[in-house]
């Protein structure tokens, strides 16, 4: 039923409930006429002359498996050998000496202890006999939907270096994101919400703060807004409270007459044209936000289904997969759900640390495949789930050396991610780490890889999604690094 | 040889977490040599044994020391690399030392780097041969006479000044070189704009601040020829001329009050004084050659070193070099502070010097030779040696170490009393925290003792308490294995103790404020030089610092090069070595006919003025670049300049020409003519930018507080996500006075373009979007401004329709025409209707009078917002 809420490659720019709908609201002038330009229409096979400023909608370099992204970010570093690769060897060499390869990665040198094993059973599941941890009992049944990758190669061992490296392909701030990059080469075809929404945790930000979704050098309206589940979902949304509807209706009327005095006699001026579009949108934004964030329309079984009638964090999550859903279904395009702090930085008491984690996430992750998919949705999203780096198959000893609070350091030589829905080859491991799990060995995948592979899934070739600087150098999410689409989690 | 070495197993120690470089075995003909070695020893050992910190007194910074060796005799042995300390302490995996490497940002040495090493001593640690000096002349690309000969490599050349047809337009020479090209085209200036026009887009544009109702009465009522031209004087003379051209300069600068990089993203506390130097010279019309001088080698045009007092002029020519000192710098922390990342600092650095002061793209070269301009990468470390004597990566501050400890006699005793008020405080609270933790310990203790089995306990803790000297075999294997359960450390107490976790908190808390001050000590952040002799540079392969190829020298791009002017490098003084390469940089850079310094400045003030540049891409002069629309007018501004360096003159002669005062109407003639405007056939319709906004905003609510100078305002993040700035007394200061940490933008500067800095920008980009609808209508922020608005119109105008006069006076600077007046009327009946409703449904108890004076207030202050709201307010004609 949704699938013509989203974007179709096929014809791309807008549909005709899209049309109507916006036209029922009272879309005109200058917001109507961009949309329906005739440029929109136009094959876009050669890579673009100008640089992008708008969210109009723009169709890919190729037909599109995904239209949209859910991605699931594991802040912290989720511990590889903990919950998607089980390593015989380390349990057999659990307590003996590290190699000395190890040692010149770790963040905390003073702190190294031997191999450890992991604390958790793995057991077989699905029909292709993923091996996934008991960590996650409600994932298993998921295994035939996903591809995992377990050679994933980061390239520093710091979280703040790693979180600007997974989001924008570099270890320094103030590049574009991934999600910025998608939404700036394809625009939205929703023009009421923001193309790009971020759903971070009501507790706090991430670590890197707003650096994760920023927009760089692009324009600002790539960059992730935040969409807060609680008050206004967008900064400023609403008026302050205490302010009469009649009084808001009398000003918004004396506005709209000064401007259009102003613009009359200032004739041939667009950008006095766009400013008035941008309050119109504005007002707009604000049914549509408040719309798609209303949890209150989804069935019980739904809202069961999410965990909505878990613990408070377990809500807080499950709350923000189901509003996941109800974006993309609206056409937002890239939706990133984010979670406090560092929950999966196990550095101590890697058992009890871990399933912390685990338990706040792990319903509302497989409600959120299931849910997708039988709304016939997981043919168009695509689902990720990662973190920066995974973990050290070492121990890392607290202070006193007190081998039961060992927990794991930092690890990105070898990690493991997951993706799931459109356009991945379901139940599909790609790649392996060494006998222990510190370092990728078979088919290594780098994170300009995994960026390559996101945008190739949209429809992307990602040499050819790029900024032209002043100094006309052209820079790109994988800048000039070799990227290679990982062909093998591909359907 | 090299397959023995392989086999060594004690190899497997010495991979690196460094991309694998190639074999360079092609690259070094002549077999190693000292400067194959020495770039090694840089990024791995001289951490330790080099300038600043010497251990076992052995430097590795030169063949020469290296040869020395240090405390333990020699460490090389010529010819026998493995009966070298040096090579054995790197084998055997204790240098560098696996406890310390975190804490000085070091990797250990590579296999490939290892075996350098050895072949150098292997074959007598030999120098490198003359020809290698020569091979430094000839890296990369050659200079064609081609690349010398464009546009931006030649000197400006003063052109005549043209004849037009309507030489009556021409008020000064801009308005003849530019009438010349609409002319050409068939098309003339636009006619003069209106007064109330005039004013507010000559306040806005030298001052960033709207003019008073008053103001602009006064200059329409002024008949004389010269009221345009002495309103242009009296603005130039405005202290708030400094704080609106001083922003962008600190722009183009790359300002910040923070650190930036990291998470932490560290508080620079003393960065507002070189914001402040900035502001003061450009008031003082401080000619430019002067102030660059001062900003790029302030440290070297005095010997503060030996010099007790410092006068306020002396202070800010160290001030000054703070210029040098506003990119992102991560290396506080120890996982931000290695050699790549010093380098990412000085790299940035470069570019705000080469894009704001020359209009050169050299970042690219950083890597490889520029594809599009005569750069070759060895001009990128040419040109970073210069400044390595001040940002050395293998002699590096942390900008936390990297100050000038003087600050003016005043506040440097002010300092020091509260200082010694907050160490007396912090010790009390310190001990009393103590008091409390004394007894817990002891319990705490004695619980873990009774775990330990009764039969050595009292032999644990006899053992313990005997000196560790004195012990015994058996009672050193007691402490040892049971040290953790004979001591009780704070992390316990707080782990065991709830009441002693919350007195902690509260007195971390405490002690954080109290430090807080302690840290704003009045010191100078500066860029100096670090005496003695600076590291050689090395170019980097591939732009990778630990990838060294050729050394080379210091020197500025060799295609503004000019052999009537060499760059020559002289010490200002004998006894401390500053190097003096910045200050021969500077006087290079501000020589007499230099191709860009002064086509670059005079460009950006152009585009300030008329909306965009001569040159459009104002930091590229390149071939990738926009050629100028009016090369001789620039040639002609450039040379002006250069005979008095004075900006203010420049100012003054842009803002009085005919150009400039033209009206902003469009038509179809000229947008069919001149669509872009790039003729100047009018002035261009310009928003105000992101602090003109806000500025604008607090001056016509009446909040501003206009006093100049001075530590930055604090900001704070609302629950609602909004940054706004902290309320701390009365009145609300200017945008540029505003803390400006790189993670906490003030939410409505964000919304309204102004960038985040990584490293600078000299043009922003002028973007129409919801957010700044939302911001404007819906933000406290501007509820609270239009309220404070109101309330000052109540003040200062009485009755309905002088109030709604007054308002717009001071929004729009002009009054109401009859339309006007009766929508306003109109409204605000409707709006004290709606608000009586509302604050009668709010509040019975409230008289009548008091309910229809609220509501008023209430109905003028939504007038209010609206009014800032339309465009008429957010656009300059």
């Amino acid at each position: 039923m949704t699938d013509n809420l989203l974007q179709n490659s096929s014809c791309p720019g807008v549909n005709r409930r899209d049309f109507f709908s916006h036209f029922g609201t009272g879309l005109k002038g200058i917001a109507l006429a961009s949309l329906l330009s005739p440029d929109l229409r136009a094959a876009e096979s050669k890579p673009p002359k100008k640089n992008f400023e708008d969210l109009k909608p723009r169709p890919p370099h190729f037909r599109a498996k995904a239209k949209a992204v859910i991605q699931l970010f594991m802040n912290g570093g989720p511990s590889q050998v903990d919950l998607f690769d089980p390593k015989p060897t380390l349990t057999r060499l659990d307590g003996t000496a590290s190699p000395a390869r190890i040692a010149e990665e770790l963040t905390f040198p003073k702190a190294a202890g031997g191999l450890l094993a992991s604390p958790f059973e793995f057991s077989k599941h699905g029909k292709c006999g993923m091996d996934i941890s008991n960590a996650l009992p409600h994932l298993h049944k998921h295994a035939d939907e996903i591809a995992l990758i377990r050679s994933m190669v980061g390239e520093h061992f710091n979280h703040e270096q790693s979180l600007y490296l997974i989001h924008n392909g570099r270890i320094v701030p103030g590049r574009p994101s991934l999600g910025a990059w998608a939404v700036y080469a394809l625009g939205s075809v929703n023009q009421n919400l923001p193309a790009y929404v971020v759903l971070d945790d009501p507790t706090a930000l991430p670590v890197n703060r707003t650096q994760s979704w920023h927009s760089g050098f692009l324009s600002p309206v790539f960059q992730g807004t935040r969409l807060r589940a609680k008050g206004s979902p967008i900064l400023n949304l609403s008026p302050p409270q205490g302010i009469p509807g009649g009084v808001r209706e009398a000003e918004m009327t004396l506005l709209r007459k000064l401007d259009e005095k102003h613009t009359h006699a200032r004739p041939l001026n667009p950008d006095l044209t766009a400013r008035i579009a941008s309050y119109e949108l504005a007002a707009r934004m604000q049914l549509s936000a408040t719309d798609a964030l209303d949890l209150r329309q989804e069935t019980e079984r739904t809202r069961t289904m999410y965990g909505l009638d878990g613990t408070a964090d377990q809500v807080s999550y499950g709350r923000r997969c189901l509003m996941a859903r109800r974006l993309v279904e609206r056409g937002v395009r890239y939706v990133q759900i984010f979670i406090e702090g560092q929950i999966w930085d196990s550095h101590m008491r890697l058992k009890p640390h871990l399933l912390n984690a685990t338990r706040k996430t792990d319903q509302a992750i497989s409600a959120l495949l299931t849910d997708l998919r039988e709304r016939g949705l997981s043919d168009e999203v695509l689902v990720i789930w990662n973190g920066e780096f995974g973990r050290m198959p070492t121990a890392q000893l607290p202070e006193r050396g007190d081998l039961g609070r060992a927990g794991r350091d930092h690890g990105p030589s070898g990690f493991s991610l997951w993706m799931a829905g459109a356009g991945i080859k379901p139940g599909t491991i790609y790649g392996s780490t060494d006998d222990i799990g510190y370092r990728a060995e078979e088919n290594p995948v780098t994170v300009h890889d995994f960026h390559a592979t996101i945008l190739h899934l949209l429809g992307l070739n990602h040499r050819n999604v790029f900024y032209t600087q002043p100094s006309h150098r052209r820079d790109r999410l994988t800048d000039e690094y070799p990227a290679r689409v990982v062909k093998g989690i591909l359907s | 040889m090299r397959h023995k070495l392989f086999s060594l197993p004690l190899l497997v120690l010495v991979t690196t977490g460094a991309p694998a470089s190639e074999p360079r075995e092609a690259a070094l003909p002549g077999g190693v040599t000292e400067h194959d070695i020495l770039p090694i020893l840089q990024l791995r050992c001289v951490a330790c044994h080099g300038k600043r910190r010497r251990e076992a007194e052995l430097d590795l910074r030169s063949r020469e020391s290296i040869l020395r060796g240090g405390k333990s005799g020699t460490v090389v042995a010529l010819g026998k690399p493995l009966e070298s300390l040096l090579i054995q302490k790197i084998v055997s995996g204790s240098m560098p030392p696996v406890e310390e490497q975190q804490d000085v940002s070091v990797r250990p040495v590579s296999a490939e780097e290892l075996r350098r090493i050895k072949a150098w001593i292997e074959s007598g640690a030999p120098r490198s041969p003359p020809e290698y000096y020569q091979a430094q002349k000839n890296i990369g690309r050659k200079l064609t006479d081609e690349d010398r000969a464009f546009w931006s490599c030649t000197p400006p050349k003063r052109p005549p000044v043209p004849e037009v047809n309507s030489s009556d337009l021409v008020r000064n020479p801009i308005d003849a070189f530019l009438l010349a090209k609409l002319e050409a085209t068939g098309l003339t200036f636009s006619p003069e704009a209106g007064r109330t026009t005039l004013i507010r887009r000559l306040s806005f544009d030298l001052t960033g601040l709207p003019p008073e109702p008053e103001e602009v009465v006064a200059f329409i009522e002024d008949h004389s020829p010269q009221a345009y031209e002495n309103l242009v004087d009296r603005l130039l003379a405005s202290p708030h001329y400094g704080e609106r051209w001083g922003g962008y300069w600190l722009e183009g600068a790359g300002y910040s009050d923070s650190e930036g990089k990291s998470n932490a993203d560290d508080v620079r506390p003393n960065a507002w004084r070189y914001r402040d130097y900035v502001i003061r010279s450009l008031n003082a019309d401080k000619p430019y050659n002067q102030f660059l001088l001062e900003q790029l080698a302030g440290d070297e045009l005095l010997d503060y070193r030996a010099r007790e007092e410092l006068t306020p002029e002396e202070l800010d020519k160290l001030v000054a070099t703070g210029f040098l000192r506003l990119a992102p710098d991560g290396t506080n922390a120890h996982a931000g502070n290695f050699v790549p990342d010093r380098w990412d600092v000085i790299s940035n650095e470069l570019e705000v010097v080469c894009t704001s002061l020359m209009a050169t793209t050299i970042g690219c070269a950083r890597c490889h030779d520029h594809k599009y301009d005569p750069i070759p990468q060895s001009d990128f470390y040419s040109m970073a040696a210069i400044f390595t004597t001040a940002l050395d990566p293998h002699d590096w501050l942390r900008p936390m170490e990297r100050y000038v400890d003087r600050a003016p006699t005043r506040e440097r005793l002010a300092w020091q009393a509260s200082h010694e008020k907050v160490q007396g405080e912090a010790a009390k609270l310190e001990s009393a925290l103590e008091a409390q933790a004394g007894p817990l310990r002891e319990r705490l203790l004695e619980e873990k003792l009774e775990k330990i089995p009764e039969e050595i306990r009292s032999d644990v803790q006899a053992a313990s308490k005997i000196p560790k000297a004195r012990r015994s075999p058996v009672q050193k294997y007691l402490v040892s294995k049971l040290k953790s359960e004979l001591k009780v450390d704070d992390d316990e107490l707080v782990e065991r103790f709830p009441e002693f976790k919350s007195a902690s908190d509260r007195t971390s808390m405490t002690l954080e404020v109290l430090r807080e001050q302690e840290r704003n000590k009045p010191q100078i952040r500066a860029a100096f030089d670090l005496g003695g002799e600076p590291s050689p540079v090395y170019l980097h392969l591939r732009g990778d610092p630990l990838n060294p190829g050729h050394l080379v020298e210091p020197r500025p791009l060799a295609i503004f090069n000019n052999p009537s002017y060499p760059y020559t490098i002289k010490p200002p003084w004998k006894h401390d070595g500053s190097s003096g390469r910045r200050l021969a940089f500077a006087r290079w850079l501000t020589r007499p006919g230099h191709p860009v310094t002064t086509r670059v400045l005079v460009n950006r003030l152009w585009h300030r003025h008329f909306g965009k540049g001569i040159v459009t891409t104002l930091g590229n002069f390149g071939k990738t670049g926009a050629r100028p629309t009016h090369p001789e007018l620039l040639d002609w501004l450039a040379l002006e300049f250069e005979a008095r360096w004075s900006l203010k003159s420049m100012h003054r002669l842009m803002v009085t020409s005919t150009a400039y005062r033209q009206r902003s109407q469009q038509s179809r003639e000229l947008e069919r003519k001149d669509p872009q405007s790039s003729l100047l056939s009018r002035m261009p319709l310009r928003r105000l930018d992101a602090e003109a906004v806000r500025d604008a905003l607090l001056k016509i609510s009446g909040q501003l507080d206009p006093s100049l100078f001075g530590p930055t305002s604090p900001v704070e993040v609302k629950p609602d996500g909004n940054i706004v700035v902290k309320e701390v007394g009365a009145g609300v200061r200017r945008s540029i006075y505003i803390n400006h940490r790189r993670t906490k933008p003030l939410t409505i500067l964000e919304t309204f373009d102004r960038p985040q800095l990584n490293p600078n920008c000299l043009s922003r980009r002028g973007s129409i979007v919801a957010a700044q609808a939302l911001q404007m209508m819906n933000s406290e922020t501007v509820r609270q401004q239009a309220m404070h608005f109101a309330r000052r119109v109540t003040r200062e105008a009485i009755g309905a329709d002088e109030q709604v006069a007054h308002a717009y006076r001071l929004t729009l600077c002009r009054a109401p025409d009859s339309q006007d007046a009766q929508l306003a009327k109109s409204t605000l009946t409707t709006l004290r209707k709606e608000w009586i409703a509302k604050l009668r449904e709010e509040s019975t108890r409230e008289s009548q009078g008091d309910l229809h004076t609220e509501a008023d207030l209430r109905a003028l202050a939504s007038l209010c917002h609206s009014l800032l709201n339309s465009g008429e307010f957010l656009y300059i004609d």
